[in-house]
């Protein structure tokens, strides 16, 4: 079935999931060497930079999306180049969403990442880094297995987060059905048509699903002796 | 012969440490000091750890002189391509894997893999007695197991030296006991060289042919064990006490005592089990006789319960506030006495007189 032909509602599911997809993997990417680098960063400058990741949480969206438009516009440098390299405009496209997305589901990524390498220190990287492992090694042998329902929950925070967002997809992406028209939108729309069914079918849906996956993170958090703690150092700053 | 070129210089907020000293890596070199000392700092700029170190580190083998660290030429050798080990105060065994799993870690990382051919699994594995544990979690076992595991763990990564950090700090009696004789036997058969850090005297003097004297980051003391012991005797710095390192003569095992050669004499300690597993004679034991213990008189003791009476000289008559620090030299060994000024005076005690030490049988300490 051509994608223009199915139902509204099923191809804003689709611009939705594929939204929050590649922002999710993007998040990831982009999320995991600066929640270690914030880990291991003992400047005062980490405190400024911790601010700037949690802006999103306490912003109003539309605030972060006003200033998104301004940038994405081609009268901006940032825009500018967007439509230089690629030839469309930035604003109102896919790609605007995504973007507008990693930025506002940034701390989601961070914070349960940051935490988690807090918590592993620097005990087993050092022992491992004495048995010959290298960065990479230590990462993949040690960090990764140890904070992997980390890693689980900080992309499922931040895939689910993508799907609820409203405010910064109206303000950069429009309402483009196939290209920037996600299921918030699609709700927003049948509730200003008094289409209160369709409106019931999208909200349970999201109800559903996501209480769904947040029962997942959470049961994979919930301490349990299967799961191996991390043995705590008996003195890791002393001198002697 | 292997040595080790330390040029370094470590400043933290209110520590510094600045060490200059070619230390031999031959048998176990003990690093002694109180805390604060910078001991452990040491240890760590060694295995490349700290961070922020000026100046120069280079072991020399009789092949090449192999340069860890220069700060001038900003050259600095990852941990882990110095092929150096290190055992933890904590044995930090990677909790997601099983013992056996933590053992292989570092043994598929193994550095010298062109060379020699590998250690044998099964042979460390039999040495370290852990051959019921591979298949467990490692926080199934206790502190001794985690940290035998720690030291197959290094050992099978196959390093040309092997640091230790204060590692019986956390273990009971028993275990320390029990480390302490496999990390002789480990050294013995792998002949390994070993730093080995402590604030425990006692444990340092049963293991290290060598010891180094840390204090306030600098180097006070280096060099034979029974040497530095004794100069720190006579420097007041520690308890007055003789360090020696004796063969055993025989063993007495109906009197529950172990005789101990010295010279044409003998000294006799508490039967010793650690010895007489270690079966045959000519086995050396390392002991340590307190100078509070040892007392003297003028003619031999014949009518006494104190079984060890040694024929010996005055060497030196070191009055400290109201006691004597005796030095009395007994076939050649050194002991030394502390007795009252009241007992010096009423014995009219001088250098160069024939005199008696005596002391019990169980004031002839080990630490096994």
């Amino acid at each position: 079935m051509p994608m223009n032909s199915a139902h509204p509602d099923v191809l804003a599911l689709i611009t939705t999931l594929k939204m929050a997809g590649i922002t999710t993997i993007i998040l990831m990417l982009i999320g995991t060497p600066l929640a270690w680098f914030l880990a291991k960063m003992k400047s005062r400058g980490k405190v400024f930079i911790e601010a700037l990741v949690a802006l999103p949480l306490v912003l109003p969206p539309t605030v972060l999306g006003f200033y998104l438009l301004l940038l994405f516009s081609p009268q901006y440098l940032p825009g500018q180049i967007w439509q230089e390299a690629t030839g469309q405009q930035l604003a109102f496209s896919f790609s605007a969403i995504v973007i507008g997305s990693v930025l506002y589901s940034l701390p989601f990524v961070v914070q349960p990442l940051q935490k988690a390498f807090e918590q592993l220190g620097d005990d087993l990287l050092e022992a491992a880094a004495m048995l010959g492992a290298s960065a990479f090694d230590r990462f993949f042998t040690i960090v990764l297995p140890i904070t992997k329902a980390s890693f689980i929950t900080a992309a499922s925070l931040g895939f689910a987060h993508t799907v609820g967002e409203f405010g910064v997809v109206l303000m950069i992406g429009g309402n483009i059905p196939g290209e920037t028209r996600v299921l918030s939108i699609a709700l927003f729309d049948h509730v200003e048509a008094f289409d209160y069914a369709q409106a019931h079918i999208i909200s349970i849906s999201l109800v559903i699903s996501s209480l769904v996956l947040l029962s997942l993170i959470y049961l994979l958090n919930r301490p349990n002796k299967s799961r191996p703690k991390i043995s705590k150092p008996v003195s890791s700053k002393r001198f002697s | 012969m292997a040595d080790l070129s330390i040029n370094v210089m470590v400043e933290h907020d209110d520590f510094l440490l600045s060490i200059n000293e070619k230390i031999s890596l031959t048998g176990i070199t003990g690093i002694f000091g109180h805390s604060g000392s910078g001991k452990s700092t040491l240890l760590k700029v060694i295995a490349g750890l700290e961070k922020h170190v000026q100046g120069q580190l280079v072991i020399n083998d009789s092949l090449a002189a192999d340069l860890l660290l220069d700060s001038e030429a900003k050259k600095i050798v990852a941990p882990q391509q110095r092929n150096i080990g290190l055992v933890f105060q904590n044995s930090r065994l990677f909790p997601h894997l099983t013992v056996e799993e933590n053992l292989r870690y570092g043994q598929t990382r193994r550095k010298n893999t062109l060379v020699n051919k590998p250690l044998d699994f099964d042979e460390i594995i039999a040495l370290t007695k852990l051959d019921n544990l591979l298949s467990k979690s490692v926080e199934q076992l206790s502190g001794g197991e985690q940290q035998r595991v720690a030291l197959a763990r290094a050992i099978l990564a196959e390093p040309r030296l092997l640091l230790l950090d204060e590692p019986l700090s956390a273990l009971d009696d028993k275990n320390k006991i029990l480390m302490l004789t496999l990390l002789t036997k480990v050294q013995k058969q792998l002949n390994l060289p070993m730093l080995y850090v402590s604030h425990s005297l006692a444990e340092i003097q049963q293991l290290a042919n060598n010891l180094l004297v840390l204090s306030s980051g600098e180097i006070t003391h280096y060099g034979d064990i029974h040497q530095v012991i004794h100069q720190l005797t006579t420097n007041n710095e520690i308890l007055h006490q003789t360090s020696l390192s004796l063969t055993v003569k025989e063993h007495l095992a109906e009197y529950g005592l172990t005789s101990l050669a010295l010279g044409e004499q003998q000294i006799l300690m508490p039967f010793n089990r650690q010895v007489e597993s270690d079966a045959n004679a000519n086995t050396n034991v390392r002991c340590i006789i307190a100078a509070s213990d040892i007392s003297v008189t003028l003619h031999e003791p014949s009518e006494s319960s104190i079984v060890n009476h040694l024929q010996g000289t005055i060497t030196s008559f070191e009055p400290c506030q109201s006691q004597v620090l005796l030095t009395v030299n007994c076939s050649g060994q050194d002991f030394f006495v502390d007795i009252t000024a009241w007992s010096a005076k009423r014995l009219s005690l001088i250098v160069e007189q024939e005199v008696f030490i005596q002391f019990k049988a169980n004031s002839v300490r080990t630490l096994r």
